[in-house]
């Protein structure tokens, strides 16, 4: 075979008459290629009944290097033959060469190659035999038009667009071969591989495929290319959606009919939407963008918020930008206190205007001592809850409420009095006035918020509990000033405010928070440690959390500005001992409203008891009675000094309470001290 | 063949001429030759086009019916730069057998031209291939010729109306674009 190859194609260029021999590296690219094809003497089996009648020579995978460098000697060849003007001399060898170069520019190629009977492939080129006659072989190859007889009428719908793996065309039954653009110098060849290599996407197991040695590649970083026009989609790619005029669940529902069943309301909270909306709007992206700017020490918000914090050496990629950082708890929870208190603040100061206004107005009359504070007051207290979460409505709603308020100031099941019961909550109402801090217990309970029309049975226990309404103010939105109080309704509201009277050493120590000569009401910290309930801006409405020096200084401090608003008509708690622990029916633990959420905390204040410290300092009392879960641990058992023993459930202030009756009050999983300050009341 | 002929083919395919060439099949073109190989009797040619485009075609010389000599020029090959770098020609014929080969996937056998451009269309949105004449959505929804939403077959019923529904749009666009 080999010698019948190389002596025809021997015979064939001297028979030919060329005249002159064949250069010697000629013979030499002519026996490598011989060499070649020697070593596929079986060529691949054709797959369209071809059949194998020619030795391939496989394509340039096989044919080692050395065919470059005989062909670049080819090369020179061609160029000494033509330049010696000798057509006819080698041109067979040259020419051949000629052909073989080409025809190796054109593998990998697409080309559409025209066989005998006028049909046309449309394939890839592969190889060539350009030994003997110029048989080729194509891949992928499909057939594009068809002149063979049976299909000559070939119907329009049918494609026929079969593949065949390996076509290959014998030299006689080829025609001729078109390839469209051409690259024929190294330059363009690799050109334009590089161009169609970068188009192409590749997936990961034709890289594999195609070096099976290398068992990792070398990974290198991706740079953008700056030329590269895709990279530019990647700068608007998380435009703000409003802005690209697109909703994908309208396109999805469109295209594909899939309805989304998507409702906000499931997931968050309701957004009441009427005129107060606004200003709330306004108000929370206030607030939002005060805690963006707000400095922080934490490596990750600094980062988010574009603080460059310094860093210390040991902060590696890792630290920066993935880890959890564990270091400075203490920090955290002074941080968290402060962070608290500003946020209760800022509570109180979202809070609804108009409602604010009307808190004001209520206690402004409270320095003068009037007694529809006491009814203001308590339906405050009470209605915090309601009013707040109404709180967009108009300012009206307050005192539109009121007289609802007698009603929810009690629990279902109670008497009118407050006394007794169980654990029902009880009002008090902290007394700011000093005249009316006389307003005693005894006869306080019935008498002051009796007189008050719209308060009639509310509030009161037996033992004089000052219904102190809560001054679960939580927000009171007016902007007054640093107090805020939460209320929460446990039960014995009582904490709120008690008489100054009998504060006045309370009431000294409420003093100093900034509140003059007035009452204040007490506060519980919900947590320890939390910070003071929002409403900063409530007149009056100091609180005193000393006490047990829960409340940060800082907190009270804030709230010292305010003014007491306390209801000089409240009376004082006293703890009764006969009443039962109260048991919800099946009221929810969480407060009702989300709005009221957390901000009726009501500080447990300890001023006038100093030795509260076994109180559970995170007293919850929620805003109502009716609608809290009031429930009530035996966790004041211990406490049982006679002082101010201020029982969880509510403030007292230096009044003599009746110590000797523990309340076996109960406190609910809503209340205090897991209570926790949830956050922006909006 | 005697030497004339040899020799007037050899000067008629004078490396660098212009050619204007008839095939026997009836194509017809102008080109430059670049190569003429006497034993295999192949002809290369450049076509050229404006813009630096070139086609090879590379021709037996048998089939030429009709030939005009339009001119000498010199050899467009520039021989310092022919030097072929093996390594990426394997790597682009890779690289076209890859495509060739996802594209074969992509087309269908024995199919209508309407079945492939709906098969394209369908493409666009959903992970679709051919099962012979059969177009697999998703693997598991299957369209059966005549492709109408009708012929939609299996999957969750979900999946099912969803390519009803796509299939549907597209024949609507399709026919609106005056298809066939």
């Amino acid at each position: 075979m080999i010698d019948a190859v190389g002596g025809l194609s021997g015979e064939n260029l001297r028979g030919k008459g060329l005249g002159e021999p064949v250069p010697g590296s000629n013979r030499g690219l002519k026996s490598l290629l011989r060499m070649s094809v020697q070593q596929f003497a079986q060529p691949n089996s054709s797959a369209n009944g071809y059949g194998r009648r020619e030795v391939e020579r496989e394509g340039a995978s096989r044919v080692d290097n050395k065919l470059h460098s005989v062909k670049s000697s080819i090369g020179k060849m061609a160029n000494t033959h033509y330049s010696s003007g000798n057509k006819f001399g080698g041109f067979g060898g040259a020419s051949r060469d000629r052909l073989v170069y080409f025809s190796t520019c054109l593998i990998g190629h697409h080309v559409e190659i025209q066989v005998k009977n006028g049909s046309v492939y449309t394939g890839i080129f592969h190889a060539a035999n350009v030994d003997r006659d110029f048989g080729i072989i194509l891949k992928m190859a499909h057939l594009t038009k068809d002149m063979s007889a049976q299909l000559q009428n070939t119907h329009t719908d049918s494609l026929g667009k079969a593949f065949s793996k390996t076509l290959i065309v014998p030299a006689k039954d080829l025609v001729q071969i078109v390839a469209k653009d051409v690259s024929v110098t190294r330059d363009e060849i690799s050109n334009e591989y590089q161009s169609e290599r970068q188009r192409e996407l590749l997936i990961d197991s034709y890289i594999s495929r195609a070096r099976p040695d290398d068992m990792e590649r070398e990974l290198k970083p991706w740079v953008p290319e700056d030329n590269d026009p895709h990279c530019a989609e990647l700068e608007n790619l998380f435009d703000d959606h409003w802005k690209r005029g697109w909703d994908q669940f309208e396109v999805n529902e469109a295209l594909f009919g899939v309805k989304s069943t998507f409702n906000e309301e499931l997931y968050t909270t309701k957004l009441e939407r009427g005129p107060r909306m606004r200003q709330l709007e306004l108000e929370a992206s206030r607030i939002a963008k005060e805690i963006e700017r707000e400095d922080t020490r934490d490596l990750h918000l600094a980062e988010e918020r574009g603080i460059n914090l310094p860093e210390s050496e040991d902060v590696d990629e890792e630290t920066r930008f993935s880890s959890v950082y564990r270091g400075r708890v203490a920090d955290d929870s002074g941080y968290e206190e402060e962070e608290d208190i500003l946020l209760d603040i800022r509570n109180g100061e979202t809070f609804d205007d108009a409602a604010s206004s009307v808190i004001e107005k209520v206690f402004s009359g409270i320095a003068g001592g009037i007694d529809s504070d006491d009814s203001l007051l308590s339906s405050r207290s009470s209605m915090d809850v309601p009013q707040v979460s109404q709180s967009k409505d108009s300012a009206n709603a307050l005192s539109s409420k009121v007289p609802d308020i007698n009603d929810r100031l009690l629990l279902p099941d109670r008497p009118t009095t407050l006394s007794q019961s169980d654990g029902e909550i009880r009002f008090q109402r902290t007394i700011t006035d000093p005249h009316r801090a006389n307003t005693d217990t005894s006869d306080g309970d019935q008498q002051k918020p009796v007189p008050h029309p719209k308060f009639s049975g509310v509030l009161k226990a037996d033992d004089s509990v000052s219904s102190s309404g809560g001054h679960d103010d939580c927000h009171n939105g007016d902007g007054k000033g640093g107090s805020s109080s939460k209320v929460t309704t446990s039960t014995s509201s009582q904490v709120s405010m008690k008489e100054q009277s009998k504060k006045n050493p309370t009431g000294d120590q409420l003093e100093t928070q900034g509140i003059p000569g007035e009452k204040l009401s007490v506060e519980s910290h919900g947590r320890p440690g939390s910070s003071v309930s929002s409403t900063s801006d409530r007149p009056g409405r100091a609180s005193a959390s000393a006490g047990a020096g829960l409340t940060p200084s800082s907190s009270v401090g804030s709230l010292s500005s305010e003014k007491s608003m306390l209801n000089p008509n409240t009376k004082e708690f006293k703890l009764n001992p006969n009443a039962k622990s109260f048991v919800p029916s099946q009221a929810p633990v969480r407060p009702i409203s989300p709005v009221g959420d957390s901000s009726f905390y009501f500080h447990a204040n300890l001023s006038g008891m100093p030795q509260m410290h076994g109180m559970p300092v995170g007293v919850g009392l929620g805003p109502y009675v009716a609608h809290q879960p009031v429930i009530f641990n035996p966790q004041v058992a211990p406490v049982q000094s006679p002082q101010a023993y201020l029982p969880p459930a509510g403030p007292h202030y230096g009044q003599p309470m009746l110590i000797g009756h523990p309340r076996p009050f109960s406190y609910g999983p809503g209340f205090s001290p897991e209570m926790p300050y949830k956050g922006r009341e909006f | 063949m005697d030497v004339a002929s040899i020799n007037s083919n050899a000067e008629e395919f004078a490396i660098g001429c212009f050619l204007s060439i008839k095939t026997t099949f009836g194509d017809e073109f102008k080109g430059q030759v670049v190569a003429f190989d006497r034993p295999s009797n192949f002809l290369v040619l450049h076509i050229l086009f404006g813009g630096g485009r070139k086609n090879v075609r590379i021709l037996k010389a048998n089939y030429i019916k009709e030939l005009a000599f339009l001119g000498q020029g010199d050899d467009p090959v520039d021989l310092s730069k022919c030097c072929l770098d093996l390594s990426t020609l394997q790597a682009r014929e890779e690289l076209a057998l890859r495509q060739a080969e996802a594209e074969a996937e992509r087309i269908g056998v024995g199919v209508t031209a309407e079945a492939q451009n709906l098969f394209d269309a369908l493409s666009k949105t959903l992970p679709v291939r051919w099962d012979k004449t059969v177009i697999v959505v998703m693997n598991e929804v299957r369209v059966n010729s005549p492709y109408v939403p009708e012929s939609v077959s299996g999957g969750t019923p979900a999946a099912n109306e969803r390519v009803k529904k796509v299939l549907e749009l597209e024949r609507r666009r399709l026919h609106a674009r005056g298809g066939p």
